[in-house]
């Protein structure tokens, strides 16, 4: 190591990195000093007292330097007068440290029975019971009986609702401060906070709306008892009856690692059934954090509405080899005029093994629902270098994020970014209105709606351009906001000129990443799908088109009309959706709960996720049902598994050549040390069992020429109005399903559009008023907020809350109606 | 005896601006000015004055630690005074503010400071309006604010007030509070002085009222003159001490450090109430060790030297007096409330020993009292001590630890005799209340 | 709303701090006078005015004990029981005040006049009984003397809890 200096702990010498935290570097070394308030992830407060341990310093001569002796020819400790806690010290050279002395012991034991005092003791229903930090503490620390006289504890609220999902038992809680700190450090909003004092120290929100960041489930991870919970989990279970399975989120780009905490369920039929969901520590990808619709949008996978037979013509068939044939026969009937569009919440192997039987009996058209996000072609040029970290961007570095909601789009880049920023690299948000990033940015830069690509193209000339090619490492996170799709092409391709023409490509912490939906865009890429291909099939429609996994209603209001012309339309398909049910042949698929897989992130690590649920109805894993399909049509034989299917993409996609099963699920130790075995950190779930994951090259790493492209600057659309969609993390998409996690359904918000305040003063508008709004043919009708982020002349219309309606994808000139108030 | 601090027992109406600078007032700032600012913190060094806010720390080299590199530094003048038993500093805001102004204003210079924060404790409501008033004044005589007499040195001068509690006293509290947070201890290093450590991060001298107000004297006159005032070279001065309690003269002395406990309690204060005995002292208020009134405490010379050697501290010297007739167990359950209601609520062991030890001295008080109750406060008590972020910690467990080991028998009386409640007699002033061992006077609600 | 009705007093504020938090305890001083007490909507104009979420500002409202975050008498009497002033009958005082004023610890007369509450060391040691009313102390007190102030106030129907600032 670099730098290192020399620690002394219970005699034993220890090299550790300058600057760690003591805690921590005495965890790296096997060490466990028991903490509660102290977290690796936030700063140390001192609080709780339990990680008090001696202290002392070798003694140097002041001139010389050298080490001064005692008669013994010992090296002369100064010892510090009093414990220390070890949670505010950093090591330094010549370090001492006791923590196992009668003393130490001492300390430690009065602390637990201080706790204790306030303490209800009612682990046997307690949520955390089983995986508490103070549980597990009192067992290796605590006193034997209790002197505190019970009745004289005190008597406090015991289900507080901090918001719609966390409850706070204040009895438990022994004010560590860390959801507070968590609020305030990590995602930069400071509801929480201790009211009163002394004994009377509580939790409390007062905030409008509450408690209710998409990070709040966080907080029931690190809070070191069974003080706050989920509404979601609370009295779900036991946590030792509880199997954790590694999984990957399926609903961003983002791909955290979690964990899926399971038990064969008597409402589930005796099934394995996800009971809850927790980070799984991954510190290249999520470090130990998840965000509510990660946590509580497993939901969907049980959904009573689920696909559970195929269907044939609209009707169910009870019967795989009467769909599987309808479709082989109508694709053989194609002669070749076959092709497909798939969504990214397809795996990989799916959607290899989809890119196998098209390329067999079509003729390569292979659309990936991504519309109206392109260049996945791009990142898997200049994507972010192999073993970029955004966890370790700090001074000196720069993040531009632009044409992106990123706290909607992808919530725990936002939050990793604002960590960035605490640490102090410039980032600059750039759209065309304000949004929640742009406040935890260095400079908001705010230009009209739809010239992102311009702007970008424009920024080598710019001063604000100039500091971030100077920066020492530079990420730009692209959206689509405001762009058609050839500007977001422009816009992609701008960015990739301007990270190659400043040498920002290549390595890690450098490069291109976007807010692509779903969680395997890239994947989609690397499988040789692409959304120019989506285009053309919308233009020159097939004989066949197999639709995998995309909700084509849902996202396009012209899907109706293209899809008309399309000869056999043949789907697979977890939700009977539309074009299911008015397609020919509909075969069902298994969620990311319910079988293995992996998905490639926005940062190309390939991850994998484990088979966690029991099966619902006949659906089966997608690359098994187009493997059956193959084999049916002569072109290739039924896959066994999906490792199989791994295997051969990386003998048949160079990118993931190093991409096996097995090497995917290898794990490191990670700094800081969370999981595992010492729950002092809150819960079983951080431990890493499942992989970290392998980040393939970008073309880039490789040392492949990256070649500016030409930008095609985009044409503007044009109208009095613009319609321009967005995107809102919580939805009514059928992969969220909020109805079915009861608690998320109020927290969807009720079909909206932004609208500009002199735009509604011009149209008669208040805020609230119900409105319809005109766009290509269709009349949507939502509320109408009129203090939001929308530009004049701009309607913000977000996608998918509503279910009735699709939104159009890209802006679109539109009318705005009043309606009878 | 010069007093120094009390100065309106010489000059009357010393509290007005024109009254102060008629008498000298001013002529410390004005000297300091024409001096460089380490010829002025060598000075108040070699005066040896140390901090009267309680833990006695040598003021000038308190200034000194003050990086002069940094562009930013900020004076925090402490008037909190919450301690029980306190209140010094309120008569000096009261009777000789500008003294306080000049002396926060020449260490201002000292350090370079930018301004200079005056924290009030709360309920100095009155005090600190009226002490915005003589501020005015102050920078009306250009003897405050821009280019202070013309020496081109500018700092201003500002009050704010607490809003009750008594841990913002404790300096790095109340650098949170003056900064509109929690009124919480900080993590220390670092420490006020340094960059990182004070008022918004800045190097921050914080020192008591009492402290600056000595320091134009020190100026004008010189460290020598201020060092003759007492014998003791690492004591000087004069101090205030606020004596209270059982006594017939109840009230602020300003005498030399050195006086005894005998002197101060029966010469100056006129002995204890109604002829009795006096039977023990609190030296340093709520939070410092009880002292059984022997010979040997009453001819303990009040320096922090001495009171150190007979088992107590000087601290801030709020030397409350009992009688003979005092129920130290009532006392230990007393200044247990005020620490029980005082403890921020961040440490462990202050949070939940104060709330443990109020509940087993309620239980003890109401004659409840098992008989190994007494062990467990005590070693409740002692757990609280040496192990939190700051001193109040200590000072909530002091009081156990030396009722018991110099008053067993009054506990013993509780569990002993099982007494039946009994009600508190009326008490006519200035009767003190509390008598009896074995009777459990009411509490003063809770 | 204090931002009209202070504004001046506010704008002072401001100006002596470099950070603009550092006055979300005089602007609660501000809110208490004007409302009597810390109200839900007055934490919320203390938030604004700070450009703070209101939750800290409620939590600087319960770690300070004299905001008051319930409606209190007109005049909200706090006896120092502490204990140099409990040797010098301040228990008793209180007590008789109580019984006087016939309310319970922290409980308000029926005709919304007086609070009565215990509070820690005033600073005041030397003349207990002693209380404040209102952030103004009265000191040297027994019971007799009291009378005659609660009759006083009984007389004054006007005042607010904390004084206008002069500023
Ligand atoms: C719990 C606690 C309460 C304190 N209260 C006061 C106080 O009310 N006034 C004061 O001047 N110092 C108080 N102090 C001491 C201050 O922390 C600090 O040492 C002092 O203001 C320094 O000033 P000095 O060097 O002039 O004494 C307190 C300390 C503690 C630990
Ligand atoms: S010792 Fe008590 S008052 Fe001091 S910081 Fe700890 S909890 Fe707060
Ligand atoms: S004080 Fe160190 S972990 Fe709490």
């Amino acid at each position: 190591m670099a730098n290192t200096v020399k620690i002394y702990i219970d005699d034993q010498a220890y090299e550790v990195p300058a600057g760690t935290n003591l805690v921590d570097a005495a965890k790296w070394i096997g060490n466990d000093i028991p903490v509660f308030c102290y977290h690796p992830k936030m700063k140390p407060v001192g609080m709780c007292r339990m990680c008090l341990v001696e202290q002392g310093s070798i003694e140097k001569d002041r001139a010389t330097g050298a080490v001064l002796l005692d008669d013994k020819g010992n090296a002369k400790i100064r010892w510090m007068p009093k414990l220390q806690t070890a949670c505010t010290s950093v090591v330094s050279d010549g370090m001492v440290i006791l923590t196992n002395t009668p003393q130490v012991e001492q300390a430690r034991q009065n602390v637990v029975e201080f706790l204790l005092t306030s303490h209800p003791l009612d682990c046997p229903i307690c949520d955390k019971g089983g995986e508490c930090p103070l549980q597990n503490l009192t067992m290796a620390h605590g006193p034997q009986g209790s002197r505190m006289v019970f009745e004289e504890k005190l008597q406090l609220d015991k289900h507080v609702p901090l918001g719609d999902l966390i409850y706070l038992d204040e009895e438990r809680c022994i004010q560590c401060a860390r959801c507070i700190r968590f609020q305030d450090e990590i995602v930069g909003d400071d509801v929480l906070a201790f009211h009163e004092r002394g004994r009377s120290l509580q939790i409390i929100t007062v905030s409008d709306p509450g408690f209710d960041t998409y990070f709040s489930g966080n907080t029931t991870d690190i809070c070191p008892v069974g003080a706050l919970t989920t509404a979601d989990f609370r009295f779900g279970a036991r946590p030792w009856e509880l199997t954790g399975v590694p999984t990957i989120c399926p609903h961003c780009p983002v791909g955290c690692d979690m964990t899926a905490s399971t038990r064969l369920d008597r409402d589930f039929e005796g099934r394995a059934m996800i009971k809850r969901i927790m980070p799984r520590q991954n510190e290249e990808v999520n470090e130990i954090w998840i965000c509510d619709k990660g946590r509580f949008g497993h939901h969907f996978t049980r959904s009573a509405d689920r696909l559970l037979q195929p269907l044939v013509g609209g009707k169910t068939v009870n019967n795989w080899v009467e769909a599987l044939n309808a479709a082989a026969n109508a694709i053989s009937a194609a002669n070749g005029d076959v092709a497909a569009i798939a969504s990214p919440s397809m795996s990989n192997e799916d959607l290899y093994t989809l890119s196998q039987l098209i390329g067999a009996k079509g003729n390569n058209r292979l659309g990936a629902w991504t519309l109206p996000y392109t260049g996945m072609d791009l990142v898997a040029q200049v994507g972010v270098g192999k073993g970029t970290n955004l966890g370790k961007l700090g001074k000196g570095d720069a993040v531009l994020i632009i044409a992106s909601d990123l706290e909607e789009e992808a919530p725990i880049w936002r939050l990793r970014l604002k960590g960035a920023h605490d640490r102090g690299a410039q980032v600059i948000v750039a759209n065309a209105r304000h949004t929640r990033m742009a406040d935890f940015a260095s400079e908001s830069v705010i230009f009209p709606t739809g010239t992102a690509a311009q702007w970008m193209n424009d920024l080598v000339n710019h001063e604000v351009g100039q500091q971030l090619a100077g920066a020492t490492n530079l990420v730009i996170v692209a959206g689509a906001e405001g762009l058609t799709v050839d500007g977001h092409r422009a816009l992609m391709q701008a960015a990739a000129n301007f990270l190659i023409r400043t040498g920002h490509v290549g390595k890690p912490n450098n490069g291109l990443m976007a807010t692509f939906p779903g969680a395997n865009a890239m994947g989609l890429h690397y499988m040789g799908f692409s959304a120019e291909e989506t285009l053309n099939i919308m233009q020159n429609p097939p004989k066949v088109l197999i639709i995998a996994g995309a909700d084509v209603y849902a996202d396009d209001p012209n899907a109706a009309a293209w899809l008309s012309k399309v000869g056999t339309v043949i789907t697979l398909s977890m939700f009977p959706d539309e074009a299911s049910t008015r397609g020919a042949v509909a075969l069902p698929i298994q969620s990311f709960a319910e079988r293995d897989g992996t998905f490639t992130n926005g940062e190309r690590r390939v991850q994998r996720f484990y088979t966690a649920q029991g099966p619902m109805g006949a659906a089966l894993p997608a690359w098994q049902v187009i493997s059956r399909l193959g084999e049916k049509l002569g072109v290739m034989k039924t896959k066994t598994s999906a490792a199989v299917v791994m295997l051969e993409i990386t003998q048949n996609v160079s990118a993931f050549a190093g991409a096996r099963y097995a090497e995917l699920a290898k794990v490191e130790r990670q700094f800081p040390q969370v999981g595992g075995d010492d729950l002092y950190y809150g819960g079983t779930a951080y431990k890493n069992s499942g992989g970290l994951g392998v980040q393939i090259s970008a073309a880039a790493d490789e040392g492949a020429e990256v070649d500016y492209g030409t930008v095609n600057l985009p044409t503007a659309v044009t109208g009095d109005l613009i319609v321009i969609p967005t995107t809102s993390l919580y939805n009514r998409e059928r992969t969220f399903r909020p109805s079915e996690a009861e608690i998320m359904a109020p927290r969807v918000p009720a079909p909206y559009a932004e609208i500009n305040a002199a735009d509604a003063q011009k149209l008669g508008i208040q805020d609230g008023d119900r409105v319809v709004i005109d766009v290509e043919g269709s009349a949507l009708e939502v509320q109408a907020h009129v203090n939001g982020s929308a530009p004049e002349g701009v309607i913000l219309l977000p996608r998918h809350l509503a279910t009735g309606f699709a939104a159009p994808f890209t802006p679109t000139a539109g009318q705005v109606r009043e309606l009878v108030r | 005896m010069p007093n120094i601090i009390y100065r309106e027992k010489d000059v009357p109406n010393i509290h007005q601006f024109d009254v102060y600078t008629q008498n000298g007032g001013y002529d410390g700032l004005k000297k300091a000015l024409g001096m460089t600012p380490v010829e002025v913190i060598n000075e108040v060094k070699a005066s040896n004055l140390r901090g009267r806010g309680g833990a006695g720390f040598p003021t000038g080299t308190k200034w000194s630690f003050i990086p002069q590199s940094e562009p930013v530094k900020y004076v925090v003048v402490n008037a909190d005074e919450s301690e029980t038993g306190t209140f010094k500093d309120r008569q000096i805001l009261e009777n000789n503010p500008h003294q306080l102004i000049e002396g926060a204003l020449i260490c201002a210079y000292a350090i370079q400071a930018k301004a200079v924060y005056i924290y009030l404790r709360g309920e100095f409501w009155d005090l600190a309006h009226t002490l915005d008033q003589h501020i005015e004044d102050a920078v009306k005589g250009n003897l405050c604010g821009d280019n202070i007499n013309g020496s081109g040195f500018s700092c201003m001068v500002y009050t704010h007030l607490g809003a009750g509690a008594y841990i913002c006293g404790e300096e790095s509290a109340l650098l949170e509070s003056l900064e509109g947070k929690l009124g919480q201890p900080r993590v220390r290093p670092p420490f006020p002085a340094q960059k990182g450590g004070g008022l918004y991060g800045e190097p921050t001298v914080v020192n008591n009222v009492e402290t600056l107000t000595n320091v134009p004297w020190i100026v004008v006159n010189g460290a020598t003159a201020y060092k003759a005032i007492n014998g003791n070279e690492q004591s000087p001065g004069t101090k205030i001490f606020c004596l209270s309690g059982h006594v017939n003269k109840p009230g602020n002395y300003e005498l030399p450090m050195g006086v005894t406990f005998r002197e101060l309690i029966y010469e100056h204060g006129g002995g204890i109430t109604n002829g009795k005995k006096i039977k023990a002292i609190l030296p340093s208020g709520g939070s410092g060790p009880i002292l059984n009134a022997t010979d040997e405490v009453l001819d303990c010379k009040l320096t922090y030297e001495d009171v150190v050697k007979v088992g107590s501290i000087l601290g801030s010297a709020s030397v409350i007096v009992m009688d003979e007739d005092t129920d130290i167990t009532w006392v230990a359950a007393k200044i247990t409330k005020f620490f029980k209601h005082e403890s921020c609520g961040k440490c462990t062991q202050c949070r939940e020993g104060t709330y443990w030890l109020d509940k087993v001295l309620d239980r003890i008080m109401k004659g409840e009292g098992k008989p190994t109750d007494i062990d467990l406060i005590m070693n409740i008590a002692k757990n609280m001590q040496g192990v939190t972020l700051c001193a109040l910690g200590d000072f909530a467990a002091n009081p156990i630890i030396w009722t018991i080991k110099n008053f067993p028998d009054d506990f013993k009386a509780h569990i002993v005799t099982k007494a039946p409640e009994v009600a508190a007699k009326p008490a006519a002033k200035p009767a003190p209340a509390p008598r009896g061992k074995a009777a459990a006077p009411a509490q003063g609600g809770d | 709303m204090i931002a009209e009705k202070y504004a001046d007093r506010i704008s002072k504020t401001f100006a002596k701090y470099p950070d603009k938090r550092s006055a979300v305890m005089p602007l609660l001083y501000m809110v208490q006078q004007e409302y009597g007490w810390v109200t839900p909507e007055g934490l919320v104009e203390v938030a604004e005015l700070t450009d703070l979420d209101p939750t800290q500002v409620k939590s600087i409202a319960g770690f300070y004990t004299m905001y008051s975050e319930k409606p209190k008498g007109k005049y909200w009497l706090q006896v120092c029981t502490d204990l140099a002033c409990a040797l010098r009958g301040a228990d008793e005082f209180h007590k008789q005040l109580k019984t006087h004023l016939q309310v319970e610890e922290g409980g308000t007369t029926d005709d919304g006049l007086f609070t009565v509450e215990h509070v820690m060391c005033l600073a005041a040691c030397d003349k207990a009984p002693m209380l404040q009313c209102n952030f103004h102390f009265h000191e040297n007190l027994d019971m007799e003397k009291m009378k005659v102030l609660l009759e006083q106030w009984r007389n004054e129907v006007n005042a607010a809890v904390g004084k206008p600032v002069e500023s």
